[in-house]
């Protein structure tokens, strides 16, 4: 599998789809509680975790980005829409297995659920993926490879 | 494809928030920055963009420069999105032309020791939202009629109070209890601090009023089991278990629970009495009227037995009562469904279960009930005798890692009230109590505190760390750390009284999933804000009152009840509220009748329809919550959601990245 | 049917108890437990005082320790609650924390150690139970005991509770009197069981009168609970209850109590048959006449 090695010090670059009822109001939590965290990552608001298509993921990793984080309510039942974060599920598994196919380690997409008021748990599951992406290496798919911010 | 506007002038607007964002980020190189963005025709930073000098900022370039995109680099969406909607609105301008860049709670306030990434990260989130500002299109919301009507799930001090409030203000109110009578856990108490009131003579014409208000329609027995909608018209389903008597008919003489031949413990009394399979919660209930517990009821089991009928002069048994379904319509759902108290068994320590004379707090209030278990004399459950030297510890299960991290708020008061009915009662007897903290906070609470010193009520600041029975005398002995005499020390008592703290009730993870209201770390349901909307679920409509949001003492219940019923009236009395413009569009032409989106949807808002040659996919608007997971399965692209659409999405997606 | 273990052994046992490891050679191979030498191995070191003044110092000991017998492929198991406390607990810090497994390894560097979490710390205790069981105990028991038994179980044996899920119960665990009883003898209810035994946490060392104290309500409650003597599982209380009686009666004058002590092991040897010099029981400072006329 082709990957950059980043010996370097780099600095990722990591895209965030957070969903309106829970990660969103997570990651609002943990900067009320001023928690911190690498500021790496850029988030998208969704309505929820259902909504993000597989092509968005693919776009990010061709736009450069190390890493897409996408979080939602906690399954089986937190989902304020019933069952979107399942779905959200089953289309990541599908998306791991063809980031596999196309030679981009599938860990640079990650999935996480963070209830509404994991705060803590916000800022942990950011820490960790920027520290994860920084050992993995720049996305191989990235023009700069430097690792400017 | 460009927007339809043509010529784009967008107006970015920076916040400093004060310092909340100015300490972190580089207000002014972020509105720089902006400036130089396609589309952008102006960038401003200002102090307080959420003031009336910044929205007039905002105002006075629509109008003068004639933009028609706004982007707000500042707090949460989640605070101000509805706020700069109203600027835009005013100054002429569709409030859906508006796009939220957070810089503070997702920027400033998380990267303080990064101000430099911090300012980076500001002036990338707000090239996103212009990039997806490009891509806003004019919405209309819609006005719908509200239905003006309530909801208040359970019928304890918060509910009662809630429902009364909302019935005088002129709404029909639903209130929905699990158990056959109204009251709640203060129906349990006997009396209440800090003016020892008998709780049941101040309940009792609450809950006479609530049965006589002709804007309140009781449903005891009953619960929620379903809920869809939104705030203004919400769709519930209840259930109502029969009792199978005739409220109407029942005098409540209690002949047939005399003539009942089944015993079951008794749960009002924790236990510490029986109560026939044909009962009465308390002798205030309300409605006055009995109730056969269909779970131990002879006849309904085993076919056999019918005594209570036989033996009721007034005929009220009806044993061809059928539980039903009620469907209601209401405006406004209030969720008031209280707490249990904490059980004690886990914590081996202490012996509750093994030890009669270790007891919990509630199961000494239901012995000071002249109508409870021991006729209202506190008594070793050993012995039947009143004791002589007792011993309560503070904070079980509360304020303990292993458990509860929370304080209960009511213990102390509640040991404390205790420890002087048990001094009354036992003139000579000798009362400790073990804490950690005395937690006094309340209107009286402290001089309450003061009154039990002088009565002679010991207070030991520490804890309880093992109790043993001695086997010769079984009294009690426990061992414990006075840490304000420095020493361990160990001490005999004939009874021991565990303040138990107030835990979420068993069914509130039900209750959170029907309505899809979130719960707070601590199990308890999770308000909107912990300080601004101390009374409002997060979802729109619904409203929390009493310990069902967190634990709370009778005052603070009865007047956040109030709080929740004025919130609960506001969309009520507007008669009418605006529906965002939430569901998806379907591109006909586009779309090809595949289904994929059909079986997606948890409302079923989505069905098939027949147009000309083909079928295409409708949305039913007043299902679709909007949630967008049949939009990202659209193979087409036919379905659009039109506050967060895929070229929305995308440019933020491209504008982030470099 | 057997497993082999990596057998640390600390410091009390070779030091002052040996009989405790004479027993524990003797017995665990007859009931499948294979122990295999730790070369090297030093002192685990002790829970609660080297810890308490330097925990990178702790760590980085603990952690060499980890180390012979992950390079020996093995788990290690332990008979004193102690050893037991502190491998147990670096273990799992060591395994959890990246920060201070670097900081370990950097200090382990230094003689070409590297910590890699690959084995697991076990007392006897546990694989008695787990393992072994005590249905398979009392297999191997040819002459049960038939005394009336004092069971100690001691305090790092069964906490912090979050790091021993095996033991069930904190407040009221039943395993060592499961244990016990499977050797054919009766397990006593005396007060304060649980308490205790006044050794560790630097309080023998340091407040020798304070350690006594405690020791001596043990005793009394031991003989009033009518034990024939008091079993333990780790070789620091069992010193405590031994020399402690000595000490109990030179320095406060107190009637001597009399009552024997046994680890685990060395109960289970005379349940199997063996001689008490074979044991070393006879090597305990309070003699065990008592019980053995009993037996015999």
């Amino acid at each position: 599998m082709m990957e950059g090695r980043g010996e370097a010090w780099f600095e990722p670059r990591i895209l965030g789809f957070l969903c309106n009822w829970c990660s969103y109001a997570a990651a609002d939590l943990a900067g009320m509680s001023r928690m911190e965290y690498p500021p790496n990552i850029r988030c998208v608001r969704v309505m929820c975790s259902g909504r993000v298509e597989p092509s968005f993921v693919l776009e990010a990793l061709k736009e450069g980005y190390d890493g897409v984080l996408i979080a939602g309510c906690h399954p089986p039942s937190d989902c304020h829409y019933q069952s979107g974060n399942l779905k959200a599920r089953r289309r990541y598994y599908l998306l791991r297995k063809l980031l596999k196919e196309l030679g981009i380690n599938p860990d640079r997409v990650r999935l996480e659920w963070a209830s509404a008021s994991e705060g803590q748990r916000f800022a942990e599951i950011v820490k960790d993926f920027t520290e994860r992406l920084r050992r993995l290496g720049p996305n191989p798919l990235r023009v700069d490879r430097v690792g400017a911010k | 494809m460009v927007d339809s506007h043509g010529d784009l002038k967008i107006g970015v607007y920076v916040c400093h928030c004060g310092k909340n964002i100015a300490d972190v980020v580089n207000v002014k190189e972020v509105a720089d920055f902006s400036s130089k963005l396609p589309g952008v025709e102006v960038a401003r930073e200002y102090l307080h963009m959420c003031d009336d000098v910044g929205q007039e900022m905002i105002s006075n370039d629509i109008r003068e420069l004639g933009l028609n995109r706004v982007v707000v680099a500042a707090c949460s969406p989640k605070v101000h999105e509805l706020t700069f909607r109203e600027t835009l609105r005013k100054a002429g301008l569709n409030p859906y032309l508006l796009e939220i860049a957070n810089i503070r709670e997702q920027c400033s306030w998380v990267h303080r020791s990064d101000p430099d990434g911090a300012t980076e990260k500001a002036k990338g989130l707000v090239k996103m939202a212009v990039a997806k500002a490009r891509w806003l299109m004019p919405l209309e919301t819609k006005t719908v009629e509200v239905t003006r009507s309530a909801l208040v799930i359970g019928g304890g001090i918060a509910g009662i109070q809630a429902a009364l409030d909302l019935a005088d203000n002129g709404y029909q109110v639903y209130l929905v209890e699990k158990s056959p009578s109204l009251g709640g856990r203060m129906g349990q108490w006997s009396k209440v601090f800090p003016t020892m009131d008998c709780a049941a003579c101040i309940l009792t014409p609450k809950m006479v009023s609530v049965s006589q208000h002709p804007k309140i329609e009781l449903l005891t027995n009953s619960e929620l089991i379903e809920a869809s909608g939104s705030l203004g018209n919400f769709a519930v389903k209840v259930r109502r278990r029969p009792r199978y008597v005739d409220e109407d008919r029942c005098t409540a003489c209690g002949i047939c629970a005399q003539k009942c031949p089944v015993r079951v413990p008794n749960e009002i009394d924790f236990g510490m009495s029986s109560r026939k399979a044909i009962y009465m919660t308390s002798p205030n209930a309300v409605p006055l009227a009995y109730s056969i517990d269909g779970e131990n009821c002879l006849y309904l089991k085993r076919g056999i037995c019918r005594v209570c009928e036989r033996v009721c002069e007034a005929k009220a048994i009806d044993f061809d009562q059928k539980e039903e379904v009620l469907e209601l319509r209401v405006g406004s759902i209030i969720v008031a469904i209280g707490y249990d108290p904490f059980d004690p068994t886990p914590l081996e320590e202490y012996g509750f279960g093994r030890y009669k004379d270790v007891i919990t707090g509630p199961m000494l209030e239901r012995m000071t009930d002249p109508m409870g278990p021991t006729g209202g004399m506190v008594l070793r459950p050993s012995t039947g005798k009143p004791p002589r030297k007792v011993a309560f510890i503070q904070c079980v299960g509360s304020r303990d890692a292993r458990f509860n991290l929370y304080c209960s708020r009511v213990c102390c008061m509640y040991a404390i009230k205790d420890s002087l009915i048990i001094k009354e009662q036992s003139q000579g007897s000798d009362v400790s109590i073990f804490y950690m903290d005395v937690r006094a906070f309340g209107k009286g609470y402290e001089e309450f505190y003061l009154r039990s010193q002088e009565a002679g009520v010991k207070f030991i600041r520490g804890k309880v760390s093992s109790i043993r029975e001695d086997p010769k005398t079984h009294e009690l002995i426990l061992r414990y750390e006075d840490t304000l005499m420095g020493t361990a020390l160990e001490d005999s008592f004939d009874l021991v009284v565990l303040s138990v703290g107030q835990v979420p009730r068993a069914d509130t993870e039900a209750i959170s999933k029907i309505l899809g209201i979130p719960r707070s770390v601590d199990g308890f349901l999770m308000e909107a804000h912990p300080k601004l909307r101390p009374n409002d679920a997060i979802v729109d409509g619904i409203y929390l009152a009493g310990s069902a949001q967190y634990p709370k003492d009778i005052p603070d219940a009865v007047a956040q009840a109030s709080g929740a019923a004025a919130r609960a009236s506001i969309p009520l009395s507007k008669g009418q509220v605006e529906v965002e413009p939430l569901s998806p569009l379907i591109d006909e032409d586009r779309c090809g009748g595949c289904g994929i989106c059909i079986k997606l949807c948890p409302y079923g808002a989505l069905e098939l329809e027949v147009r000309g040659d083909k079928e295409v996919a409708k949305v039913d608007e007043v299902l679709c919550k909007g949630c967008g997971t049949c939009v990202a399965a659209c193979p087409s692209g036919a379905a659009r959601l039109r506050m967060f659409t895929g070229e929305q999405i995308l440019s933020m997606i491209r504008a982030g990245a470099g | 049917m057997g497993r082999e273990y990596a057998l640390f052994l600390g410091c009390l046992i070779p030091n002052r108890y040996p009989g405790i490891e004479a027993a524990a050679r003797k017995v665990l191979p007859k009931i499948g437990i294979g122990l295999a030498d730790m070369k090297g191995a030093s002192c685990c070191p002790a829970p609660g005082v080297v810890k308490s003044f330097s925990r990178p110092a702790w760590l980085a000991m603990a952690a060499r320790n980890i180390c012979i017998a992950e390079e020996m492929g093995l788990d290690v198991l332990t008979f004193c609650n102690g050893c037991y406390g502190t491998l147990a607990e670096a273990n799992h810090s060591l395994r959890g924390d990246r920060a201070l497994r670097d900081l370990a390894n950097s200090n382990l560097k230094e003689i070409g150690k590297a910590f890699k979490g690959s084995v697991g710390v076990r007392h006897l205790a546990e694989v008695l139970l787990k393992e072994v069981t005590p249905q398979g105990i009392e297999r191997a028991v040819t002459k049960p005991l038939g005394l009336k038994v004092a069971v100690h179980y001691g305090c790092h044996l069964i906490k912090p509770r979050v790091l021993r899920e095996w033991v069930g119960s904190t407040e009221r665990p039943t395993f060592l009197d499961e244990l016990t009883e499977a050797l054919g003898a009766e397990s006593v209810d005396w007060e304060d069981k649980m308490a205790c035994c006044g050794a560790g946490g630097g309080v023998r060392s340091a407040v020798l009168d304070v350690s006594l104290r405690m020791l001596n309500r043990k005793l009394l409650s031991a003989k009033e609970a009518g034990a024939d003597f008091i079993l333990n599982v780790c070789p620091f209380c069992h010193l405590q209850f031994d020399r402690g009686q000595v000490e109990l009666q030179r320095l406060y004058n107190l009637q001597p109590y009399d009552m024997p002590v046994l680890h685990y092991v060395q109960a289970l040897g005379l349940a199997m048959g063996y001689g008490p010099h074979e044991l070393g029981v006879d090597m305990n400072f309070v003699r065990p006449d008592r019980i053995l006329n009993k037996l015999s």
